[in-house]
Formats: C-alpha cells, structure tokens, sequence
C-alpha cells in the first residue's frame, strides 16, 4: 500500500507547475554555469602549471645547495566547480626554506580588489537554494492539500496505517525531488568531463557520488522539514509561509548570522598583532645572527652570486646567494657562516611558525564557532560537506600545509645529507682549490675574468634524487571529515520525520 | 471606496500569522545588525583615529623644514562611516589606505585582514536586510492577495460592486505598501535607537537627510516586489502555484543574478596583473628620460651643485616624469575600477543590485567612495604643492622650484628650508558626497527602479484587467 501512493504521489508531483519550473531552473542553471566555472577552474590550473614549471626550470639552474629553496604549490580541486569551499581564499604556495615552515595563511590579495564586491558562486549554490525552495514547495501541502480536499478522510476511511500514508509520501518525495538532482548532476558531470582541462579520477568519482547522497540528505532534510509543517498546520496557506520562513532564516540568515555571532563570541588576534610580533622576532633574529657573526672567523673577498629563487617571502632575500669565487679564507668563513645561519634561521622557523600559528589557531577556532553555530541550518551542515568532499575546505589546507612543512624537513635532510651536514664545498660554490687560491693572488681586473671562468665551468647540481613534494587529498580523510556533516544531515531527516510523524498520528482530519 | 479597500487589506494582512512573522524576523535582524555594527563601527573609529594620529605626528615632525612637508609620505584612511549601518558596501574587503607623497600617488591599497578561515559573508546591514528579507517578505505577503480571493470567492462579491478594476489593485498595493512599511520602519527605529543611544558617533542633519533618502528609496524598491507579486498573483489561478513561480523569481533575482557579477567582470574585461602596471610604469619613466633634452638644456644632468646643471629644466623634467607615472598608475587603478563596474552593470538587469549601487552611493560607501577618495587625494597633492609654492616665495635664499626629487630638493636649496607653522599647512580631510552629487551619481538607479514599477505597475494592471474571477 506504501508503494501505491508513493506512486500516486509522484505522478500527481511530476505533473505540477512547481515541478516543473523548479527543474528546468535547476537544469538551465547547472547547464549554463558549469561550463563557465569549468573554464575558470582550467585558468587556474593553467596558472598552476605554468607555475610548477617555472619552479623546476628554475631548480636546473641551482648551482649551490645553499640557495636551493624551491616552491610548493597546491593544485586546484577539480571538485571546486562543485563546491569552491574556502580555496581561493587560503594560501596556495609555500617557500621551502630552512628560515620559515610552511603552515595555513590567508592566500595573496586579489589582483583586482574591487572585485571582492561580489559574492562567490558554484553549483552547491542552486542545489542549496534552488533544490531546497523546490523540496519545501513539493513538501507543504502533502498532508494539508489532501486535508482541504478531503481526500484525506477518504484515505484514511481505509485499513490503512497513518504511518504508511507518510512512508508512502516520503518515498514519493524522494522520487520526486531525487529526478531534478540527477538530472543536474547527470548534466554537470557530463559538461565537467567534457571540459578540455578536468579529468576526473577513480577517487574523484568515489567523491562525487558522496556529493550525489549528500545533496539528497539535504533536499530530503527540506522536504521533512516541508512534511513537518504540513502535518503541524491545518491549512496548507499556512504551512507554505511557515516553511518559507524557516527556509529564509536556513539559507539566508543563519549563514551569514552564524559568522557575526562567531566574531562576537570568539574573538580572534588581528593580523596587526601577529605582525608586530613578528617585526620584533625579526630583530632579535637579526641580533643573533650578527652574534652568530663574532663567533666565526672574518671573511675574505669574494664575489657573490644570486640563486635562480625570488628572495621571496619572510627573511628569504639575505639568504638567496653564494660565493662564486672567494679566497680560501672567504671559503672557510663561508662554512662556518653556512652552519651557524643554518642553526639560527631554523632555530628561528620555529619561533615564527609559533606566533604565526598562535595568529592562525585563533582564526580557525573562530571559524570552527561559526560552523558549529551554522549546524543549526541544514544549509550550512550541507555546505561543510559538500566542501570537504571537493577538498576545498580549511582542513585539506591545513593538510596540505602539513605536507609542505615535512617537505621541509625532507629537504633539509637531503641537503644536509648531500653537504655531509653543510661543511662540503658543493653546499656554496664550485669553484675549485686551485682557483680560489689564485683568486686571492690576482689584481681586481684578473678577478673579474676568472669569475667569468668560473662562471662557466660551473654547472647546474644534479638535482634528479630530489624528493618531488607531492599532495593529494586523501579521500578517506575527506570523507571522515564530511562524516560528521553526513550523519548530521541523517539524524535532521530522522528527527524531522520522526516528528511528523509523531504530529500526524494526532492529525484531525476533519 | 479606495480607502475602505485599503482599510481592509491592512487589517487583514495586520491579522496574519505571516506579518507577525515578519515583524519578529525583521525587527530581531534590525536589532542584531545596528548591535553589530555598533561594536564594530566603535572598533573602526579606534584603528582610523589611531592611525590618523600616528600619520599626523610624522607629518608634524616635517613641519621644520618646508622642502620636508611636500616629500612626506602620508597614510591616509577612509573614515569609517555611520551611514554604513545602512549600505556597508563591502568596505572591509576595499582598499581604502592611500600612501602619497606630495608629487607620486600608489595604487591604493587594503586596509588590515579579517578572519581568513571564515568564508565571505555579506554586511548585515539595513540594504542586505531590506533587499534580501523585505523582498521575500513583499511576496509572502502578495502571492494570494487576487488568485486567493479568487479562490476563496471574495473577488466576485467585491466585484459585483461599482468599483472599477483599477481601484481595488491600487487599493491593494497601497495597503500592501502601508503593511510593509509598519515592521520596515518600526526596525528602522530599532536601529536607530540602539545606534543612538550607544552614542558610538554623532548624527549630522546631513546624514539624516541621507537616511531619509534611503528610506525613501527602500520603498521604491519593495513596491517592485510588491507590485510584481501583484503581477504574477492576477496572471495564477491558484495562490500554490503563484507562490512557486514566485519563489523562483525571487531566488534568480535576489540570489542568483548579483551572484553573478564575478564572472561578468572576468569575461567582459580582463584584468592586467600587477606586473604590466611595474612594467608600465618604468616605460613611462623611460619615455620621459629618453625625450629629456625636451625640457630644456642639461635636463637629465643632476649633481649637488645647481651651477653645474640647468635647475629649471631639470625641475620640468623631474615633474613631467612623476605626471607621466602617475598617469599609469591612475589609468591602472581605473581600469581595476571599470572591470568591477562591468560585473555589476550585467547584474543590474535585477532590482536587487540597482538598489544596493543606489544605497551605497546615497551612503557614500563602496566603490563610488573609492573613486572620490582617489581623485580628492590628487587634488590634495595639488593643494599641499600650492600651499608650499606660496610659502616658498617669501624665502630669498631658495631657488623657487619646487619637483620631485628630494635630494636635489635639500641640496639646491630648491624650496625653501625655514621651518613651517603646521597648523597651517593643509591637511587631507575627506570630503562626503553632498547630497545633490550623490543624486546625480543614482539618477539612472532611480530610473532603472522607477522603470520597473511602472513596468510591473502596467503588467499588473493589464492582467487584472483581464482577470477572469470565476
């Protein structure tokens, strides 16, 4: 009996004008942005090649360990076409430096600042509105529609549980509202893969059909919660303006509340704070540093070389070159001044990874406030998941900043492990004894010319047993984040059923 | 008649359960958002009086020496305003921190960070509340207000009376409107309160001719939805499928369509990176070194002594080479400022963002602040140059010419070195928009709102016209 009126409901359902125009909506909107948030995402990625191959360019051209400080980069989602989640937001590439470890900060200013007036857009915005206004209008009046037309009396006249009336109008709703979702996923999907630049993997698809269960949970969570104020109120007038109001304050209000309410709850560091603190570690490294100079013997002359890296980033620019020529007793202050910059700058990593992490702890605890005042709306649990399902929230970047961090330690140990612990001349320079030796003899103009000798005879390292730095989501890591967002999602659909049903065995028929 | 018919539709919608709800969301967020931004404008007062001052005690250190105060490098910030409690207009995330000399102008630039791990939220301010609740509230409350009488049979008997058609739809609309305006302005007044009593900043009359202005236009804009709600309301048969169509309508214009302007602005002009305005700017530099015999005899010539270079020549040099590059730099900065406009002249086609571009500007926030701040920093630039030529005249020793390059400056002793009353040297104080500007700037804005109620006005009145209340 269940299925019977399922699947009178369904049919009555796919042939409402609500239907119909809620789904074309659906699907003209899913057809037109998908490939144009397709298109941005191949720009992205472009840039991120194109910028991953200048690194390695520049690393063939690294003729010193000393000045090996390559960069990492986070590559874009291909999931953000569906949810873009905080990505562009965050920072995407980390310096691996022995001065400064590599964790979570707020991603570069916009090259266009102005553009920041406008809000942000992907596909889990018309499943978050579109979707949910569609399964609230299919779910007000199941109950009181039947009610005021009487069809309900009829039913009910029957041998025929309440309970299964409401099974049976659950499943019918489900039916119903899960073919506007497959259709625009089906369509997503279809123009996403192809789109030139996205290819999408097996765990991608593993990803995907996660986003597919959890978009339903949610439209299902909007229909229950439709259910609950029809079985509630005893004119379906009523019920659609108490389901409009709740959908109001779930997709608009509590998102943006939710974020207020977190500044005023958890206040968080300023970044001016974090800044000064850092203005004032950076003296006192510069205190130790020129400290750490006493301690070793006075160098000679010698004529210094930049590195291929941009003296880019925190204190990255001093340290960014090596003597291409020196004398030898240059040679031996630079090993002593190699080891003792070594230990102070990574002495000092720590220090500015601390205050930094104090600035960012406060940050994301705010935020974690806010997501847990926003779990209140089915919209915002919804979001959460959605985002951790495209690897586009806060924690993959954490985790990918983690990855960057022991890329770091990677690196010093390789270059450690290559220098037998910075003492090796490869560490600074490839001119040979002999060559400094004369170095020290010759007039200014001779120096000159044998610099151009050494110059050439130099070669780039070979850097072919460098660790690559590789990151991927882990997408077991990302469904055990979106998990507690999933069963959330399941717990609001139980709970909301529950006490529809729990209001329509008390339901007056009359 | 017209006032019985309005009478009854105010009583009857004062009696729904929606206008209560209404009344509670509305008041609730009014009061939440003037709470916020009390708390928030007292915070922002702090920061810009703190570094006004810090700003202003540097330049009062430059006041010894006269050639000093034009080669000061000054910081200026936007003033954070009270009108924000009614259109925000995003000023948090625009940059509002100008660093200028005398002579060379950067672009400007963002002001301190907010919270990077949470994700973009919009103002909650009265524009955000009125367009995106208000609206909302303008279709709940319409969607049956012709089909449901039809429904419930009503229409028929008011019809068998003498009153024509017209009447009973502007009845309606007029007590649709009144029903509005009783929780729109009882949360005005909320908010009013509680931003007054906090006595966080003082209310000019200006700024209350303001507010007015953007009470004003907040009606224009819900009588759209008002009278649109009207629209599709005497075009449904049944109040259900009313309300679903407008459901729709209010998510694509509301929602949808302002979301939009990010990729209107990415397709229809392509922003330059901050690289080409480098490189643009050193061209400019070069095309004015390379032509430098241009402005007189020896111009490119610089050493400390003047004999052995031609002073006013080289003071025309140097002065065209800083116009040249602060041309590039203001063509650079126009150019960001035109592709943010291009986004959001797509989007205009909804209400929606019309009325946010015209509370803003009646504001004197977001992006047509950016533009005036821009070009009354220039005209600063000017002042301060006067002020400092004027003075320098009354110095014998000094060579009267004033350029930039403030090593040859001091050295020649090109401007005079006498220290300087500071309290008369002229300081930058931003100027808000006069009321009459500000209705310039919005004229299309009202235009393009005023449009769409006669648009929707007409489309009403056709259809109910022909409305068939069987």
């Amino acid at each position: 009996m269940i299925w019977k009126i399922a699947a009178k409901e369904f049919l009555l359902n796919l042939m409402t004008f609500k239907f119909v125009v809620g789904t074309i909506l659906c699907i003209v909107l899913v057809a037109i942005f998908v490939p144009v948030l397709a298109e941005d995402y191949r720009q992205r990625l472009q840039q991120y090649d194109e910028r991953v191959a200048d690194n390695e360019a520049k690393l063939r051209q690294v003729k010193a360990y000393r000045v090996l400080t390559p960069t990492v980069y986070r590559r874009p989602q291909v999931l953000s076409v569906f949810s873009q989640g905080m990505e562009k937001r965050l920072g995407d590439s980390a310096r691996i430096d022995f001065g400064v470890i590599p964790q979570i900060d707020a991603g570069p200013a916009e090259v266009n600042p102005y553009l920041s007036i406008f809000p942000a857009f992907d596909v889990l915005l018309i499943f978050k509105i579109v979707m949910s206004a569609l399964a609230l209008l299919v779910a007000y009046d199941v109950i009181s529609r039947e009610k005021e037309q009487g069809t309900l009396g009829l039913m009910l006249a029957h041998p025929l549980r309440r309970g299964h009336v409401l099974l049976g109008k659950l499943a019918a709703g489900s039916l119903t509202l899960a073919v506007p979702a497959t259709i625009a996923f089906i369509i997503g999907l279809l123009l996403l893969s192809s789109s030139r630049s996205a290819s999408l993997a097996g765990s991608d698809w593993a990803r995907i059909a996660m986003m597919y269960v959890a978009s339903l949970l949610f439209v299902l969570s909007m229909y229950n919660i439709g259910l609950l104020f029809s079985c509630l109120t005893r004119s379906s007038a009523l019920a659609l303006v108490l389901g409009l109001f709740f959908w109001v304050l779930a997709v608009a209000v509590v998102p943006d509340g939710s974020a207020y309410l977190a500044r005023r709850l958890q206040p968080a560091e300023t970044v001016e704070a974090r800044d000064e603190q850092i203005a004032s570690l950076e003296k006192q490294f510069d205190k130790d540093l020129s400290a750490g100079f006493e301690g070793i013997a006075p160098g000679g002359v010698g004529c210094d070389a930049g590195g291929p890296f941009d003296p880019y980033g925190p204190m990255g620019g001093a340290f960014n070159y090596y003597p291409a020529l020196c004398t030898p007793a240059g040679f031996a202050h630079w090993i002593q001044r190699g080891q003792m910059e070594a230990a102070v700058r990574m002495k000092y990593a720590d220090k500015f990874r601390d205050a930094g992490r104090q600035y960012t702890d406060s940050q994301i605890k705010q935020a974690t406030v806010a997501r847990r005042i926003g779990m209140m709306s089915p919209t915002c649990v919804y979001d959460g998941v959605m985002s951790a399902l495209a690897g586009t929230d806060l924690a993959d970047s954490e985790s990918w900043a983690q990855a960057a961090a022991a890329y770091r330690e990677t690196l010093i140990a390789y270059i450690r492990d290559k220098t037998d612990n910075l003492s090796s001349p490869s560490c600074y320079t490839q001119s040979t004894d002999a060559e400094r030796v004369a170095f020290e003899k010759a007039s200014d103009s001779e120096r000159r010319k044998m610099v151009e000798v050494v110059d050439r005879h130099t070669v780039p390292l070979n850097l072919d047993d460098l660790p690559a730095f590789r990151y991927s989501t882990d997408v077991i890591q990302s469904l055990r984040r979106a998990g507690t967002g999933l069963l959330l999602l399941v717990v609001f659909n139980v709970l909301f059923f529950g006490l529809s049903f729990a209001a329509f065995q008390k339901y007056d028929v009359r | 008649m017209f006032y019985r018919i309005v009478r009854k539709e105010i009583l009857e919608n004062l009696l729904s359960l929606r206008f209560t709800l209404s009344l509670l969301l509305t008041i609730s967020l009014f009061a939440a958002a003037a709470f916020v931004f009390v708390d928030d404008h007292r915070e922002q007062l702090n920061d810009y009086s703190r570094r006004t001052n810090a700003n202003v005690a540097d330049f009062r250190e430059q006041a010894g020496q006269l050639n000093k105060v034009v080669f000061y490098e000054q910081h200026v910030y936007s003033r954070p305003k009270l009108l924000a409690l009614c259109a925000g207009g995003f000023e948090q995330s625009l940059p509002r921190h100008f660093v200028f000399t005398g002579f060379a102008i950067d672009l400007p630039r963002l002001a301190g960070q907010s919270n990077f791990a949470l994700p973009r939220f919009a103002c909650l301010d009265w524009s955000f509340i009125i367009s995106l609740i208000f609206s909302f509230i303008a279709f709940v409350s319409t969607y049956d207000s012709i089909c449901g009488e039809r429904e419930r049979g009503t229409l028929r008997l008011i019809l068998t009376g003498s009153i024509p058609r017209a009447t009973i739809l502007l009845g309606k609309y007029a007590g649709l409107m009144l029903t509005l305006g009783i929780p729109l302005l009882l949360g005005l007044l909320v908010s009013l309160i509680i931003v007054s009593v906090s006595q966080v900043d003082a209310i000019s009359g200006g700024t209350w001719v303001k507010m007015l202005s953007i009470v004003a236009l907040s009606f224009i804009y819900l009588s759209i939805f008002v009278l649109l709600g009207l629209f599709v309301s005497a075009r449904a048969s049944r109040p259900a499928n009313c309300m679903a169509a407008l459901l729709f309508i209010w998510v694509t214009v509301v929602i949808l369509i302002p979301s939009l302007g990010r990729f209107a602005s990415d397709r229809l002009s392509h922003g330059a990176p901050p690289t080409d305005l480098a490189k643009a700017m050193i061209q400019a530099a070069e095309r004015v070194d390379n032509e430098a015999d241009k402005y007189g005899d020896r111009a490119g010539a610089r050493s400390p002594n003047p004999k052995e270079c031609n002073p006013p020549a080289r003071a025309r040099y140097c002065n065209a080479r800083v116009e040249a590059v602060n041309e590039v730099v203001e063509s650079y900065h126009n150019r960001m400022l035109a592709q943010a406009f291009a986004g959001r002249a797509l989007t205009r086609i909804s209400p929606a963002v019309v009325y946010h571009t015209a509370s803003e500007t009646f504001a004197g926030t977001g992006m047509q602040r950016c533009i005036s701040l821009f070009r009354q920093v220039r005209q600063y630039q000017v002042q301060l140059r006067d002020y400092v030529v004027g003075e320098d005249r009354g110095d014998p020793d000094s060579l009267h010419l004033l350029f930039d390059e403030d090593n040859l400056v001091e050295e020649w002793n090109a401007v005079s070195k006498k220290p300087v009353n500071f309290d008369a040297v002229p300081k930058f104080e931003e100027r808000d928009f006069t009321l009459s500007e500000s209705l310039r700037l919005v004229v299309w804005d009202l235009g393009a709102l005023a449009l769409f109620n006669l648009v929707f006005f007409a489309a009403a009145f056709v259809s109910f016209s022909g409305y068939d209340v069987r």
